[in-house]
């Protein structure tokens, strides 16, 4: 059977702000992912599982169902594999490694703890008397993107779970009987309607970025939607080879971006704005100032440039500091990040 | 797996934070540290940062209960029987994570399974707790935690031993760690009993200097580009540190406190009104320590006046409010009764905006004593803000602008609980005991159902008598089919929550209202009292909503603070609501299925808002918003009073919040228990 393909990233209309917190993402997961907020509609879902169009490969060993680096973590999979009561591999042969597409990871709304942590392999235990780990979702997410729709009606839980392993970068399994941790670096990227509620402070401060969407206005642009959407349901191979050339593109573009990233450089005084536009819209904490600086980065090395500047700040700003901003309880999210700071500056 | 650690000698600022970090690894005798803040202040990076600096521990080999070789020192049963033959090692001394999706077994341990299967027994699998013993066991959003967790965690803390009594298990073995709670106070704050627990409070907030942040934001981007790299340039520091501490626990035992600042312990003790005798402990610990660290052998008060605040902070209480003097009811002063001029047409600046919205005023009559009401409230803005420990001056400021009622009779109430059923829910909480869906709670009995949660002794028990029928030699000690299978029921109570939101505006004080309200609470408390139920209390007036009482099953302070509560000021309905849902979001938070009750009790005149919109527009805007949770039910008591002109703005209020509506005049206090009742089924 063939795999319906994709719809294609480069084909979207529109959605400026989205595609580029998607892509910075792409570039750097240490920005910990980006958080979609959106009325219906506005191809929220269907954005994040185009992009494994354009994602890079990485160097995996062969069935791994950790998805453990094969240059960095070669020891932690030896620990793993010494846990499980695995063979460990044959000295002098090296595992098998591979390379293989980075993965869009769903996380269904319904998913139990269980589920997404992992848990003890009942069968095996019941039938051989043995304890085996099941890996669940957070093992397959590891260095791949994990794509939680409607974040905002997860079971708490399961949210817990999350912000857990979000933060620290491992899974750790406690249940059961059994005592297990894994690495769990992930791209998180959540997509939620804000008429159904608002996420808890925490989750939200852990989204590295945030971008509000709504519909698009341009009649032409929502014809070209029609148009496009029309044409794909009608051929999606021949649509989506249409667009093949532009994604080819976005993706080098993305892995050049990737490689550039460890030489960019951000002047001194650039912190200090960076430093003061979060105290002047304020934040709290410290997380809005660290993730700003490295979005800006983000974007010079996007750019192809090794020197950040200060419209990279700004643009920056706009992604990053949205739901950091301190406010009631009720009100809405900032929308006008610059707006706002030119407000708190009149007030004092 | 060795994770790379930021080092906790490259941390920016802090100094009150490292230093209780500090005190805590000195002496473990303090008994534990709650970090709190904001989010984004590197809490648990700090507190991971600690545990690598901690010295290394001598061990029995092999023993998965940490035990200590040492003469005389608690060990579990296995090393008991073979001491002195006890082979050792040296190790460092370990961290242990709680993960919010711990189960109970987990944390106390449980049945070894697949151990218990070979041999045809019972064999105990030690839990968390015993690989925490002499090490530091760390929770992150401690307030987060099931309860039921909690309290295990509490005992093995306080006794310094963890005993198991569950499952065919009968187990004891030494726990005593070092406790280290994070959390988030926007997300509820913790049971008064856990927070005393925890030694030492420590205060984290973002910096706020310029130079601080940005220097923060250098060091760990270079942190996050080159771990290892930037971790060898702290090398040095980090080693310092540890020395430093080392040194300290072995000086500790030598360190001697005077008679005399034991005295000014007590003396701090009691002036800060702290419940129990554990704040005074923990300071002359917590000062050994620090004169421990400073390579002193003799505490010095300047010792006891830096460490003071840690141990204090979480456990002041307000000095109790002397009880009112017997029946002065402060005559009830309806404002209609006080002088009126005609001076309504003088334009007061804060009532433009309400004017702007209710140009009838001048005709009507309620609206008339709001205006009076702020006219006296001018002189005593500059008032010092009342507290309810401050009666005395209260009584005559009252007088003045602010009116207090006592509080009207109280009855009986008929009972209200919810009725134990076989309904599975999911949650936790307080009152009403409800079988269980998900794996949390306790666990009461085995069912013929699995739902993936088996109980294992309830299945060997089944399976039992068959297995000489069942005998083979595949290497088994118990053979079992699917018929054996039993699975768990467990249960947990789920909580019922009355939050009472009550405008304290000065359009409240006429008629006798305020207190035929204050009545209808306090009986309402009464019973919930006996139910066991959570009651909360939020007042709104002049600028902003206090949480008077926040989820609570004490019910003497909350009779206390509603019989002194001052009525008086504007409207800030916003705020209330703001308020009213930040708190029942947070007990949602924690007991999903809890069905709480929202009663609001106002006249719905609000005119002062939170943000840019008009007052009324923005109620009603936050009202549509508060009545999205089907979770929460709420009721609005309209305390309008009738006449020629209302305004219906409660009514208004109710439908945005798609609640019951009621009038105050047609509401007898049995009448609104028995709404409530209706609501709760």
């Amino acid at each position: 059977m063939n795999i319906r393909p994709i719809y294609p990233f480069t084909a979207i209309v529109g959605q400026d702000k989205m595609k580029l917190a998607l892509m910075l993402n792409v570039i750097n997961p240490g920005l910990s992912g980006v958080l979609i907020r959106g009325e219906k509609g506005t191809a929220k879902s269907t954005a994040v599982r185009a992009l494994a169009d354009i994602l890079p490969e990485i160097p995996v060993f062969v069935d791994d169902p950790y998805q453990l680096d094969p240059n960095e973590e070669y020891d932690s999979y030896l620990d793993i594999r010494r846990s499980l009561q695995l063979a460990p591999p044959e000295p002098g042969k090296q595992p098998q490694v591979g390379m293989r597409k980075v993965r869009v990871v769903e996380l269904p709304v319904g998913a139990t703890e269980d589920r997404v942590v992992g848990t003890l392999d009942l069968e095996h235990a019941l039938k051989k008397g043995e304890k085996r780990v099941e890996p669940g979702i957070l093992a397959q997410a590891h260095r791949n993107i994990l794509y939680v729709d409607e974040v905002n009606l997860l079971d708490d839980h399961v949210v817990d779970v999350l912000l857990d392993s979000a933060a620290m970068g491992v899974n750790t399994i406690e249940r059961e009987g059994i005592s297990f941790t894994h690495p769990a670096r992930f791209t998180l990227v959540g997509t939620m309607n804000p008429e159904e509620g608002e996420l808890r402070p925490q989750l939200l401060d852990r989204f590295g970025l945030c971008v509000n969407i709504e519909g698009i206005q341009a009649a032409k642009d929502r014809v070209a939607i029609m148009e496009r959407r029309a044409a794909f349901d009608l051929d999606p191979e021949g649509f989506a080879a249409q667009w093949t050339a532009e994604s080819t593109a976005l993706a080098d573009r993305l892995l050049i971006a990737r490689a550039l990233y460890p030489q960019v450089q951000v002047e001194r005084p650039l912190l200090f704005e960076i430093a003061q536009y979060c105290l002047d819209v304020g934040v709290d904490g410290h997380r809005g100032d660290i993730i700003m600086l490295k979005t800006a980065k983000t974007l010079a090395a996007f750019d192809g440039r090794t020197e950040t500047e200060s419209a990279d700040v700004q643009t920056a700003a706009e992604l990053v500091l949205p739901h950091r901003v301190r406010r009631q309880p009720l009100m809405e999210i900032a929308d006008n990040i610059q707006g706002l700071r030119k407000r708190a500056l009149a007030a004092h | 797996m060795e994770q790379t650690v930021y080092p906790l000698a490259a941390m920016v600022g802090q100094k009150t934070f490292r230093q209780g970090l500090l005190l805590a690894a000195v002496n473990p005798a303090i008994g534990g540290i709650l970090v709190r803040g904001e989010k984004g202040t590197a809490k648990s990076t700090m507190v991971r940062a600690l545990a690598a600096l901690l010295p290394d521990i001598p061990v029995v080999r092999n023993c998965a209960f940490s035990c200590s070789p040492e003469p005389g020192a608690d060990r579990c049963p296995d090393c008991r029987l073979r001491f002195p033959q006890l082979e050792t090692t040296i190790r460092r001394a370990r961290l242990v994570n709680l993960p919010l999706n711990v189960t109970e077994d987990r944390v106390a341990g449980g049945i070894d399974f697949p151990r218990s299967l070979q041999r045809g027994k019972v064999v105990f699998s030690p839990g968390l707790l015993a690989s925490a013993h002499r090490g530091l066991l760390y929770v992150d959003e401690v307030n987060l935690l099931d309860d039921h967790i909690v309290d295990l965690i509490l005992d093995a803390a306080a006794s310094g031993e963890n005993r198991v009594e569950r499952e065919g298990i009968s187990f004891r073995h030494p726990a005593r760690f070092i406790l280290v709670g994070t959390m988030n106070p926007e997300e509820g704050e913790l049971r008064p009993q856990l927070l005393d627990r925890f030694g030492l409070c420590l205060e984290m907030a973002g910096a706020k200097e310029l130079e601080e942040r940005v220097e923060l934001m250098e060091r760990r981007d270079a942190y996050d580009l080159n771990q290892d790299g930037f971790c060898g340039e702290y090398q040095a520091a980090t080693d310092q540190l540890a020395h430093r501490i080392a040194q300290a626990r072995a000086l500790l035992p030598k360190v001697r406190i005077g008679a005399n600042l034991r005295g000014f312990i007590g003396e701090l003790g009691r002036e800060n009104n702290v419940a129990g005798h554990r704040a005074d402990l923990v300071m002359e610990q917590a000062a050994k320590a620090l004169a421990a660290l400073e390579g002193r052998l003799e505490v010095s008060a300047e010792h006891v006046r830096v460490v003071a605040p840690l141990v204090l902070i979480h456990r002041r209480r307000d000095a109790q409010p002397p009880q009112p003097p017997p029946p002065e009811p402060p005559e009830p002063q309806p404002p209609e009764d006080q002088p009126e001029t005609p001076d309504q047409d003088q334009p007061q600046p804060e009532q433009n905006q309400e004017e702007n919205q209710q140009p009838q005023e001048r005709e009507a009559q309620s609206p008339e004593q709001q205006p009076q009401a702020e006219n006296q409230e001018q002189p005593s803005e500059q008032e010092a803000r009342e507290e309810p420990s401050e009666n005395q001056e209260q009584q005559a400021a009252n007088n003045r602008d602010e009116q207090l009622f006592e509080v009207g009779p109280a009855f009986k109430v008929k009972p209200l609980t919810a009725v134990k059923d076989r309904i599975v829910r999911r949650g936790s909480g307080r009152r009403s005991r409800s079988r269980i869906s998900q794996k949390k709670g306790r666990y009461v009995k085995s069912s013929l159902q699995t739902n993936n949660d088996i109980a294992l002794d309830a299945t060997l028990r089944a399976a039992a008598p068959y297995q000489r029928q069942r005998a083979c030699d595949d290497g088994l000690a118990v053979h079992l089919t699917r018929q054996d299978l039993r699975g768990k029921i467990r249960e947990k109570r789920i909580g019922n929550f009355l939050l009472f939101v009550v405008d304290a505006s000065g359009s409240m004080g006429a008629r006798g209202r305020m207190a035929a309200s204050k009545g209808a609470v306090m009986s309402l408390l009464l019973d919930a009292y006996q139910k066991r139920d959570r009651v909360g209390m939020i007042t709104f007036r002049r600028n902003e909503a206090f949480v008077n009482l926040p989820p609570t099953t004490s019910v003497d302070t909350a009779g206390r603070l509603l019989a002194e509560m001052p009525v008086g000021g504007r409207t800030p309905l916003s705020a209330g609501l703001a308020k009213s849902h930040e708190q029942v979001r947070n007990y949602l938070i924690r007991n999903p299925t809890a069905q709480p009750i929202v009663i609001l009790i106002t006249d719905g005149k609000c005119n002062v808002a939170l943000g840019e919109r008009k007052p009324v527009e923005e109620s009603l805007h936050l009202a549509s918003a508060l009545s999205r949770d089907g979770r929460i039910r709420t009721i609005v008591v309209d305390t309008e009073e009738a006449g020629l002109v209302t305004f219906g703005l409660a009514q208004r209020l109710a439908g945005a919040l798609e609640a019951q509506y009621f009038k105050i005049d047609d509401l007898k206090a049995e009448a609104l228990v028995n709404i409530v009742r209706g609501q709760q089924q």
